[in-house]
């Protein structure tokens, strides 16, 4: 079997690269960490891979707005690689400051397959601050995204200054109509959390947490799909544990909600 | 040609930066501003052409679907307008990214004169402000005017074209570096020129320093390469390395100890080797995982046979006093590259923090230099910036308020890391500079940031500290370099790294030369941010995010090629010799000529006297208390004061699960929102061994007795790792002194023989304590001069001396992080128990402060009676008997009873005439003793037999049930309900201070 290549870059202030990759890692995939300047100076292709991601991190330190600098640097240098690698049927996955980015080098939300279209914004969280905490996440039912395939709901945590999504009307409605909207902020029990905080973290228009484009291969999130890899990254792990002690169940190992996310990614890729 | 381009949101969006301004403007000053909208304005000092000025407006700089922009300035609505910038040679990062990105998109690149510069303007409307009001805005709420500057315009005033003008805050020193000898020919006139010069000589040491030049071999070899009397580059390196920071006289130092009562009198010689080097050498002996200590920058102990982690805690209070943001944010990326200069370099995995402040809602007559609102506000967002940036979790703190730290405030950071047991097949603790290493400096430029920073750190605060000592870190260049060095580490190209810190290129070249013995500098080879620097201000500036690195001279290529592949600057600046000398030149012209042992050798040692009077002999004594009546309402004002009460906002602030690797979070429990004993986390992904991770502060007890201040700090430490399940045979410790000037002076410091024996006890304590638990001080450093000199309502100065403070932080193995514990209650009715006993100890308790009392009976440590029940923890968690762990800290039983409440979501029942207690005979004292050695656990009733039996023959006792609704129940010894509260009530009172921030 054909080994399914993936690149996460790294550099230039980007961070999560490391547990990425072990996710990538865990979910079958062969993971590279690749710095940007290796890219642009072609020592690397990423025609090589099939899965490219942009991690979480604060490129450029995000003094410009999140993801801006790197999403020039990106387009500047490797636009034309990119749009060819996303031809070429392959996934893009933006995670944070990936997602960011995604927005600004516009492959997301790419509208009539347009990908260099500036329409959605992630602005700076309506509570003022940087904010870590998890999140319940619905995914909306009808979306096309590769990611999410066969989940509802799941849990992850939220780490960001600018995570709130804003785009105006119009491209909203399209957003819905073209079904691209994936995950939306909920409250515990899975109905949406209607713009009310913590559950909304941000303050995200229609508690917009991730978009895809129409084909569903390039998605993006705010929330840390890396940072849910095994079971005790959830915050409620000791509870959960002594509450099936009691009742003796017997506990299967499952891959995580974020491990099965990168899952679905190596398996469309493998199967295709 | 320079254009300036505001950018705002749109304005039907939500401004949440102007929001806060608005919302701190009324909280703080209590100004009633309908709005604030934020503008960035940004500034290009270079010739650019329409098209390139409009490409880069859209392409960079201008979101289309949030943000308008224009270079005439944006027409926003305003009754004022406040223009904030940086002062010249302050680090703007932003401006310089924003250089990058526009080189990038425009394909050319900055000359050296030309740049770009940042600053913000804000547009407040409505609420009547005069002009004195909104400069009180500008200059307490959205300036320093140690590193900004700002501009008032009134609508009136405003000329919509010119807008605030055009200031380009470039520094041009327009000076010729210039090496200046500085004659000896008396100790009167070195002490005149030390003093001149600010170098913070200590008169002890001039007559040494003096006695070196003048001696004819070393006047004869000095001739040889140009010199004689000693150069500025020359004293300002001694002054550095013989610093207190640096050298840690005072630890180092000879005590002559008196205990008044006794007239017993002991001279302890050197605090640093008797309490600190000798006992963690004897326990490194004992205990093969301590790999490496009290040489490096940071401790290196054993995680797996793979790998290694390494720690080590700093402060930064005096810059935090001055510039609260940057000097915290400075504070916590410096102390990163401690574990990246460590061996041949690790990555780091972990950060942790300590705040010490004066009270938020201070109203009091004294004038700190900073509102200690304002300050914590800046302190908690630079390590917010400096963790998060450097993509480093942040997983666990603490703050405490005392009026005592309104003179000076204390920001204690701490720093973890990983490494490979091996790189290359060579032991990765170990480095060495050998002759004909290269020095190569890595990461910033070298600016007049920060000169004199170590000397400043090493006086009392007052009006003359110079402001130039405050520098803003910068994460994002040190990330960049961070990555490179782990890169070329793995490449085995690392022969020596180490940071630069303090004192500059001064300290980390003078440090890393002792190795080979020598070194040749070519001053001139250092990169500058702007020209015009002496030689000795490059030499000892502490212009951050640098390190000092030695390499092989054939692995220079490739070095250079992985620092270009990384984005970051690298040069050589010179050659490691064995010449037995310091030999710095600047253009061929000699600049220093220093034998390499001179700082090392034949000093003078400090000198202290220190006398003890024990705390009766002070007057202090028990208070004359009656129990009081109403419990409930007691224990609703305990859990509401403000180092009690919940801090949730400060820990959400802090990215603390990034790299994936959390196990148990800074905040715990069904909410999630009560802060957990321990963090834990996972740094090897791959593996199921855990690092815990602790810190402790006691100072309230140092009111008392040091000695039990620094035992119980060590000893909620060790208790606040077995509660997670970390194992208690491999805890390391960092020991972090801060303490007031100890350096008797009758009119200045009357009391400095007190605070000096103070310090010996303290020290002692850190000995036997640790010697008990077997706890090696992987790392450790001290702060002393934690005094200020406060303006109070009459213009009278106060001098405030903080309370002798101990942050000891500790971490230890968890072999199996499937079996942590968290200290919330998890099912009801759980069985709750109680493990050690309470004892009449609410000297300097939280009870007593409530009360307005300080006390006598301060709680006391008895590590070999402790250690068996810890033990019996560890077996019943490792077993999986134990449904939650937490020990009794500030506060008492009482308190964290109720903590563990709150962290189920449940309530309790809970019997105190049940709790073993020795010698307490009252409700109040069982609920508020801070006695240590204790921990309360909740069990499934299924384990009670297996429970108990683990205990046998130790203090423990079942003291209630965990409730299945919220209902907190506590009766008293004689059986009657001191309170029936929820747990819903009791949150509320917890988080009542501080709930409304985020």
């Amino acid at each position: 079997m054909k080994p399914v290549k993936a690149l996460v870059l790294t550099g230039y202030g980007l961070n999560c690269d490391h547990e990425t990759a072990y996710a990538l890692t865990l979910s079958g995939a062969e993971a590279h960490r690749i710095h940007i300047n290796s890219l642009i100076d072609g020592t690397v292709n990423v025609k090589d891979f099939q899965i490219l991601v942009f991690g979480g991190g604060f490129s450029w330190g995000d003094d410009h707005g999140a993801g801006v600098v790197q999403a020039v640097r990106m387009k500047t240098n490797l636009g034309d690689k990119i749009l060819d690698f996303i031809d070429a049927g392959n996934l893009v996955l933006g995670i944070c400051n990936g997602f960011q980015t995604l927005v600004n080098l516009g492959l997301l939300p790419g509208f009539d397959r347009n990908y260099t279209q500036r329409s959605v914004a992630l602005t700076f969280n309506d509570c003022g601050n940087f904010r870590d905490q998890w999140v319940t996440l619905k995914v909306v039912s009808t979306t096309p995204c590769i990611f999410t395939a066969g989940m509802d709901t799941l849990e992850l945590p939220v780490r960001h200054g600018e995570g709130k999504f804003y785009a105006e009307e119009a491209v909203l409605h399209r957003l819905m109509d073209e079904k691209q909207v994936v995950l939306q902020y909920a409250l515990p029990g899975g109905t949406p959390a209607e713009r009310q905080f913590p559950f909304n973290p941000n303050g995200s228009v229609d508690d917009i947490a991730g978009i895809c484009d129409p084909s569903g291969r390039i998605f993006g999130l705010m929330p840390h799909p890396e940072a849910f890899n095994h079971p005790t990254n959830h915050p409620d792990w000791p509870r959960i544990k002594e509450k099936q002690k009691r009742s003796r169940e017997n506990i299967e190992s499952v891959p995580t909600p974020g491990i099965r996310l990168f899952q679905n990614a190596v398996a469309f890729i493998r199967d295709r | 040609m320079t254009h300036r381009l505001e950018i705002a949101l749109r304005p039907e969006l939500f401004d949440a930066e102007g929001e806060g301004i608005r919302r701190k403007a009324k909280d703080y000053f209590g100004f009633e501003i309908h709005s604030i909208r934020s503008i960035q304005v940004v500034t290009i000092d270079a010739d650019l052409s329409a098209n390139q000025l409009e490409a880069i407006r859209t392409e960079i700089f201008t979101n289309p679907v949030t943000q308008l922009s224009s270079y005439d300035p944006l027409g926003i609505d305003f009754d004022w307008t406040i223009w904030v910038g940086f002062r010249p040679g302050v680090r703007d990062n932003p401006g310089s990214t924003a250089v990058e990105a526009v080189e990038d998109i425009l394909g050319l690149k900055f000359a050296p004169d030309q740049s770009i510069y940042t600053s913000k303007r804000y547009c407040l409307k409505g609420g009547g402000l005069l002009i004195k009001d909104v400069n009180t805005i500008a200059g307490e709420l959205l300036a320093n005017d140690i590193i900004q500057q700002w501009k008032i315009f009134s609508m009136d005033e405003w000329d919509p074209a010119s807008g605030t003008g055009v200031i380009i805050p470039k520094v041009i020193l327009n000076h010729t570096p210039k090496v200046t000898t500085i004659p000896v020919h008396s100790d009167s006139a070195l002490k005149g020129i030390s003093d001149e010069r600010g170098l913070a000589l200590n008169p002890a040491d001039i007559p040494f320093i003096r006695s070196y030049f003048v001696d004819k071999k070393v006047l004869a070899e000095r001739t040889l390469i140009g010199l004689s009397d000693p150069t500025d580059v020359e004293l300002e390196y001694i002054s550095q390395a013989r610093s207190d920071h640096c050298n840690h006289n005072t630890f180092r130092g000879l005590f002559r100890y008196r205990d008044l009562e006794t007239g017993e009198t002991n001279v302890v010689d050197n605090l640093f080797r008797t309490c600190i080097e000798a006992p963690t050498l004897a326990l490194k002996n004992k205990k093969p995982w301590v790999i490496s200590v009290l040489w490096d920058n940071a401790g290196v102990a054993r995680f797996d046979d793979e790998h290694y982690y390494v720690i080590t805690g700093e402060t930064h209070n005096s810059p935090s006093n001055m510039e609260a943001y940057g000097g915290a944010i400075t504070g916590i990326v410096g102390v990163y590259r401690d574990p990246l200069g460590t061996g041949k370099g690790s990555r780091l995995v972990m950060g942790g923090y300590g705040f010490c402040v004066g009270p938020r809602d201070y109203r009091g007559d004294l004038r700190p230099h900073l509102h200690p609102r304002r300050l914590l506000d800046g302190v908690i967002e630079g390590v917010r910036d400096g963790g998060n940036k450097s993509g480093i979790p942040t997983t666990f703190g603490q703050v405490l308020f005392d009026p005592c730290y309104l003179g000076k405030c204390l920001v204690f950071v701490t720093a973890v890391g990983l490494m490979p047991a091996k790189i290359m097949e060579e032991p990765a603790e170990q480095k060495k500079t050998s002759p004909g290493d290269l020095v190569m400096m890595c990461g910033g430029r070298v600016g007049k940031d920060g000169i004199h920073g170590v000397t400043a750190s090493s006086e009392t605060f007052s009006e003359h500290t110079p402001a130039g000592h405050v520098q803003i870190g910068d994460p994002y260049t040190q990330k960049k370099m961070h990555d490179f060095l782990l890169e070329a580490r793995d490449e085995g190209l690392i022969r020596f790294v180490t940071d630069n810190g303090g004192g500059g290129l001064s300290s980390s070249v003078g440090e890393s030369a002792r190795f080979s013995n020598g070194c040749d500098i070519q001053l001139e080879k250092v990169p500058l941010k702007y020209a015009g620097l002496d030689q000795w201000e490059i030499w000892i500036s502490e212009s951050q995010e640098r390190m000092t690195v030695a390499i092989r001279p054939e692995d220079l290529d490739r070095f250079l090629a992985l620092s270009k592949l990384h984005a970051v600057e690298s040069t050589v600046i010179g050659q490691y010799t064995d010449s037995g000398k310091l030999h710095i030149t600047y253009d061929n012209a000699p600049c220093a000529f220093i034998d390499m042992d001179l700082t090392t050798s034949g000093f003078p040692q400090w000198e202290f006297d220190a006398q003890w009077l024990p705390p009766e002999r002070r007057g202090l004594h028990e208070p004359v208390l009656k129990a009081p009546g109403n419990c409930r309402t007691l224990l609703l004002d305990m859990l509401s004061r403000p180092n009690i009460c919940a801090k949730e906002w400060i820990s959400r602030q802090y990215d603390h699960e990034v790299q994936g690797t959390s196990v148990v979070k800074p905040l715990v429990g069904a909410q999630r929102d009560v802060p957990g004993d321990a963090a834990v986390i996972r740094p090897v992904l791959g593996s199921s061994r855990g690092l815990a991770f602790t810190q402790a502060l006691l100072p309230a007890y140092s009111a008392i007795d040091t000695y039990h201040m620094t035992a119980c700090t060590i000893d909620e430490a060790v208790r606040r790792l077995v509660a997670v399940g970390a194992d208690l045979d491999q805890i390391g410790g960092v020991d972090n002194f801060c303490w007031p000037s100890i350096q008797f002076h009758p009119q200045h410091n009357p009391d400095g023989k007190l605070k000096a024996a103070k310090l010996v006890r303290s020290c002692l304590a850190l000995r036997d304590i640790c010697l008990g638990y077997e706890i090696p001080l992987l790392s450790g450093k001290d702060s002393m001069y934690v005094d200020g000199h406060l303006q109070g309502r009459y213009q009278e100065t106060h001098k405030v001396s903080a309370l002798e403070t101990l942050q000891f932080s500790a971490t230890s193995i968890v072999k199996d992080i499937h079996k942590c514990t968290t200290m919330d209650s998890k099912v009801g009715k759980d069985l709750v128990y109680i493990l050690g006993a309470t004892r009449n100890e609410l000297g300097a308790s939280e009870y007593y402060s409530h009360l307005g009392y300080v006390g006598l009976n301060v709680p006391e440590v008895v590590p070999e009676a402790f250690i068996p029940l810890y033990r019996a923890l560890g077996t019943a968690i490792d077993r999986e008997i134990v449904a939650s762990a937490h020990g009794i800290y500030r506060g008492g039983l009482g308190v964290h009873l109720a903590m563990v409440a709150m962290g189920g979501n449940l309530g309790m029942t809970i019997d105190l005439g049940s709790v073993p207690a020795d010698q307490v005979h009252r409700d109040d004292v069982i609920l508020f003793s801070e006695s240590a050695g204790r921990f309360i656990v909740t069990i499934d009733p299924q384990h009670q037999n297996a429970f108990e039996d683990n205990f046998s023959g130790l203090s423990f006792a079942c003291i209630g049930t965990v409730a299945e609704d919220s209902r907190f129940i506590i009766k008293g010894i004689d059986g009657t309900n001191l309170m029936d509260v929820s747990v819903e009530v009791l949150k509320i009172a917890w988080k009542k201070p501080f709930g409304g921030l985020i």
